[in-house]
Formats: structure tokens, sequence, C-alpha cells
């Protein structure tokens, strides 16, 4: 006989009531799991995607929200607001490359994807493409795909496509670049332009500096040439970062409710164990048991529950996460968790964090009955019927 | 009394629990080492009280109880838990297992709260409850077993730390004749092996092998230290 086998024939005596408060705290702790790998992995795919921009400054129209800062990083279409007038101007600009997008969209077997108008030469020596088949040719009857429309929808150089009803062939597909410029469709800048009735408007210009210490002086310069919006990469992440966690602090608080609430059960559950068991607390002193080991034997049983409802709430969560993503990427601020590799199916950090904070949160819980349990006199609890 | 193992010295207890009951009142007690004593006395007069004090389950109002040189009305609680671990066994009326544990585990537990280790637990609590003739029940939980085989599984548990002194309240209280009888034996074989045995008792069945019989009435002590050769219809061990 040991303590913990001790514990654990009295956590399961009464097997509904060990059901519902295990249930309790592992449904707290997998709605935390849940938020938590959704938002590392909102935050991961952030990063990744602030990676695949590649550029130091990106310059947006004056008064652009969160969303659309939000787009730019994922592709997403982007309404045009940039003026080609300004795109050349900053393009003037000495020690600085830029590089205009136009975000739009079209729609392969009644499928969306993205369509994004670009500078050819320029957007292939930035990004450093790589043609896997066929060549690369961008015209006013040509576009290229990246290899993750192709495989999708089983297309090769020599096909052809419809955008806004005109037709054009697939000159060339992209070799894998494994993030999203393998899911769009790559169009000449001033034939997009035109097809998208847009005029002479870019969405937003992504912009590389030769000298990467003199960042904030190209700021000045841009904005004394044109009426824009310029953020640094590292300003545009923190921003999205900002309040993506700000978002994900209101569900954290969301969490912290239902854990919250399995606490009190766990209080309710030991408490009614301590009065149920008063006999037995007493018949326990009796034999030598000292008032601390009273009180560890309460607190180690509020433990294991926290234990075994993180254990259950730790795989629910992810396994929830896995199967929540797809549906809360149908939402447009979060479209980056509609790709899988972004939910995290498992995290060492994640696990561990829920479980202590588990066994920490379930452990306080049982403090009040476990002091309550020792504080009973042995004869008092004996002597109760 | 030079042999005596407890004594207690002007022992009161009063419960004040919105009204005040004085459930024992100066009572001057010295119990023989190796000895049978039985404490009688009508319901609720202090005889439980008086036992629950001398075991130190219960603290005195006042006065002073002392287990050989120890006076446990004067030591933390701490402490005296380790004495009732070690130097003394309790039974009670209704037997008071843990329902969840075998009877094995039952008397393990005693041994794990004083420190035994595992496999020393598992070989002297089978040896004791073989010893009480449950070698069979190892397993069984206590709501398996008749009142009389609890009984048993409890006097092992109260012999689980090899203590001085077995205190036992009302041990055939809740017994059939037979049962009582096997329970007489056993008390009898535990006193032989040397350890004093004080029994809070209506039975005169019971008492009728004690060397000693101290009455209780209203919290006094109304007579004590009779030895049992003086009492007549007394039979020897």
């Amino acid at each position: 006989m040991d303590y913990f086998k001790l514990t654990w024939k009295n956590i399961i005596r009464r097997k509904s009531r060990f059901f519902f408060t295990l249930s309790a705290i592992a449904v707290g702790i997998a709605s935390l799991v849940t938020l938590l790998s959704l938002g590392s992995g909102l935050e991961t795919e952030i990063r990744k995607q602030a990676d695949v921009l590649g550029a130091n400054l990106v310059v947006t129209p004056r008064g652009w929200c969160a969303y659309e800062q939000i787009s730019v990083l994922t592709g997403e279409s982007l309404p045009e607001a940039i003026p080609n007038t300004d795109v050349e101007k900053i393009t003037a600009i000495k020690g600085l490359t830029a590089f205009p997008y136009l975000t739009q969209r079209t729609a392969l077997r009644n499928q969306p994807v993205p369509l994004i108008g670009i500078l050819p030469t320029r957007m292939k020596q930035f990004k450093n493409w790589r043609v896997d088949r066929g060549r690369y040719l961008l015209d006013g009857a040509n576009v290229v795909i990246g290899s993750g429309i192709a495989g999708q929808f089983k297309l090769k150089p020599g096909d052809e496509l419809r955008v806004r009803g005109q037709k054009f062939s697939i000159s060339g597909i992209l070799q894998e670049v494994g993030n999203r410029d393998d899911l769009a469709i790559y169009m000449n800048l001033a034939t997009a332009q035109k097809l998208y009735a847009v005029g002479d408007k870019v969405s937003f210009i992504a912009v590389k500096v030769d000298d990467i210490t003199r960042i904030d002086q190209y700021i000045l310069e841009i904005q004394a040439v044109a009426n824009v919006a310029v953020s640094s990469d590292k300003q545009l992440l923190k921003s999205v970062l900002a309040i993506v966690g700000s978002v994900g602090s209101a569900l954290k608080l969301v969490a912290a409710v239902a854990i919250l609430a399995a606490f009190f059960g766990i209080v309710n559950t030991m408490m009614t164990a301590i009065y149920e068991r008063r006999r037995e607390i007493g018949i326990l002193q009796a034999i030598g048991a000292k008032k601390r080991t009273i009180f560890s034997l309460f607190l180690w049983e509020s433990a294991c529950y926290g234990l075994l409802g993180g254990i259950v709430g730790v795989v629910a969560g992810f396994v929830f996460s896995y199967f929540a993503a797809p549906y809360i990427g149908q939402n447009e601020f979060t479209a980056f968790l509609g790709s899988e590799q972004s939910v995290q199916l498992f995290s060492a950090g994640i696990t561990l964090k829920s479980l202590v904070f588990s066994v920490l949160v379930s452990a306080l819980a049982g403090v009040y009955p476990a002091r309550q349990a020792c504080k009973l006199s042995p004869v008092e609890a004996i002597s109760y019927e | 009394m030079n042999n005596a193992i407890i004594r207690s010295e002007k022992l009161t207890r009063i419960y004040d629990k919105g009204f005040r009951t004085l459930a024992l009142q100066e009572v001057d007690l010295q119990i023989p080492r190796g000895s049978i004593t039985c404490i009688m006395g009508p319901s609720g007069h202090g005889k439980s009280t008086l036992l629950h004090l001398l075991g130190g389950l219960d603290r005195p109002s006042s006065g002073k109880v002392f287990l050989d040189d120890i006076e446990l009305t004067a030591i933390t609680a701490d402490r005296l838990a380790e004495i009732r671990s070690r130097k003394i066994g309790f039974v009670f009326q209704f037997f008071n297992l843990l329902p969840v544990l075998t009877a094995l585990e039952n008397v393990q537990v005693a041994m794990m709260l004083a420190g035994t280790g595992k496999k020393e637990q598992a070989e002297r609590a089978t040896e004791l409850l073989k010893l009480v003739g449950l070698a069979d029940k190892l397993q069984a939980k206590p709501n398996q077993l008749s009142g009389g085989q609890r009984q048993r599984v409890a006097i092992a548990r109260a012999l689980a730390n090899d203590p001085e002194i077995l205190l036992m309240d009302e041990p055939s209280g809740n017994l059939d004749s037979r049962s009582e009888e096997e329970l007489l034996e056993q008390i009898g074989k535990v006193n032989e092996r040397g350890k004093t045995v004080v029994i809070v008792t209506h039975s005169e069945t019971v008492a009728a092998m004690a060397q000693q019989i101290v009455s209780i009435r209203d919290g006094r002590l109304v007579s004590g230290g009779a030895n049992r050769a003086e009492r007549p219809g007394g039979k020897s061990l």
C-alpha cells in the first residue's frame, strides 16, 4: 500500500462523480489547448507569410485597416488604391527597388484562386523564382502559375484558362517554394489592371532597400514623394501580431471562465468527498495519520483530477483544433488556418504548459477542502454518522 | 502502581457546544502493563471519552495522561499521531475499516502511515490476518465480510505496528455470541503476547476475562482497580 494507491482508490470510488469532475476540467483545458493551438498556428503562419513577402518596407494606401494589413501577408484580394505615378516616384528613389502588387481573385472550376498582377522580370529576380515546366512568359495572352495550383487543378504548360471571359495560355509552372506563392496565378500587371478595370492602380508595393540601416530615412523619402503609408516589415508583422494577440487574449478569457467553473467543480467535489469520508479521516488519524498527511492526501486527490483532466483535455483540444481549423479558416481574417499545416497537431510546449496549469489549478482548488479535512478532530470524525 | 503503562491524573473533559456537558470528572486511573482492563458503566456516562483520552485521540479540558513517561496531554498533535501509530492500536464498535480497501490493504495502511516499506507491509499484514483466522479473506472488501470477520481485520490492523497497548471500544457491540467468543479468543491471544488491553464494554462475558474492572458513572470513577481474582463468578483465561 502506498499513498498513490490510496488516493487513486478514493478518486475512483464514485465513478460518476469522478467522470463529471474530470469532464469539467477536461473541457476547460481542451478549450485552452484549442485556443493556444489555433493561436500559435496563426502566429506561425503570419510570421511565415511575412518572410515570404521578403520586403523591407510595405507601401499601402493611407487609412488601411488591420484586415487589409493582414491581407498583404496572406495574398488575399485587396482594393486597388495606389496609382502608377506613385509607383514610378517611389521607384525613382535611389537605393530601393519597388515591386507593385495588384491582388485580385479569379476562379478555376468554380473555386476561387488568387490572381496577382506583377512586373514579371523584376518580381522573378526579387522572389528568385525558378520555372519547373514551360517558360516564364507573362504578357497579354500568357500567365504563369504556382506549383500548388498546377497540382490542385492538374494544369500543365499550354493549357488554357479564362479570366473575366478572356482566354490565357499557361506559359509555365513555377518551382515549388513551399508557401503561398505556390497557390496563385501570376499575370502581367498592365494586363491585370486592364482586365479588372482598375485603371493604373495597384494594391500595395513591396520595397527592398539596399541599405537596411537607412530604413527610417527611406520611409521619410517615400512619404515625401507619395501620399501613402509606409511600414517596415517588422512594424507590419508587429501590428498584425498585436491584433491577432488581442483577439487571442479575448478567447483565452473564455477558456479561463471554463477553467474557473472547473475549479469550483473540484472544490465542490472535494468538499463533498470530505463530508462523506469524515469517519474515514478519523480512522486514518486514529491509526497514526498526521494532519499534514490528511492534507496531502486530499491535495493529491484534487491534483490527480487536474492531471487526468489535463491529459484528456490536451488530447481533446488538439483533436478539436485539427477538426475546427478548416471551419475557422472560412473566416477571411483567419484564412491562414484553412491550410492544415498551420494547425499544430501536437506541441510539447502547449502540452506541458496546459498540464502544469491544470495540475496547479486543481491543486489550488483542493487547498481549502484539504485544510477543512485536516482540521477535523479524530474523535469528532470517528463519531460522525 | 509501579508497573502502570498508562495513568491519568484528575482527567476532566467538558464538551462545550452551545451547552456545557461534563463528560468526565477528575478521573485518576492506572492501567497495569500487560493486563486486560475493562471500563464499564451505563451508556453516555463517559467510558468512550475516557478511552479516547487515554489513547490520545482527544485532549482533556484539564488533567494529565501519561503513557510510560510521556505526557500525552503536553505533546504536539504530530507527536501524538506518531505515538498512536507506533504504541497504540484502536479497535472500534463499528469496525471502522476503510471501505475501498481490501482486508490486506486495511492492515497495510496502518503500516504505510508508520513508514513501513511495501514488502514488509504485505508480509506482516498477511501474517496478522492469518493469526486472526482470515488467511482466505486477504482480498475481500469489508462489505464482503461478516461482522466478526471485520472485527478481526480491525484487530489485525490495530496490531500492525506491534503496539504495546490495544484500546477497544465496545468491540463486541455489533457481534453475535459466536463472533463474540471468537473475539475473546483473539483478545486472549493478544494479551498472551504481552500486550496491554483496555476494553470499553457492556458485556459481562468480555468483562469476565479482565484482570481489572473500572466502573464509570456520570463521568466519575466509582470503582477501579478491582482485581479480576476478587470478582465472584469470574473465570480465568
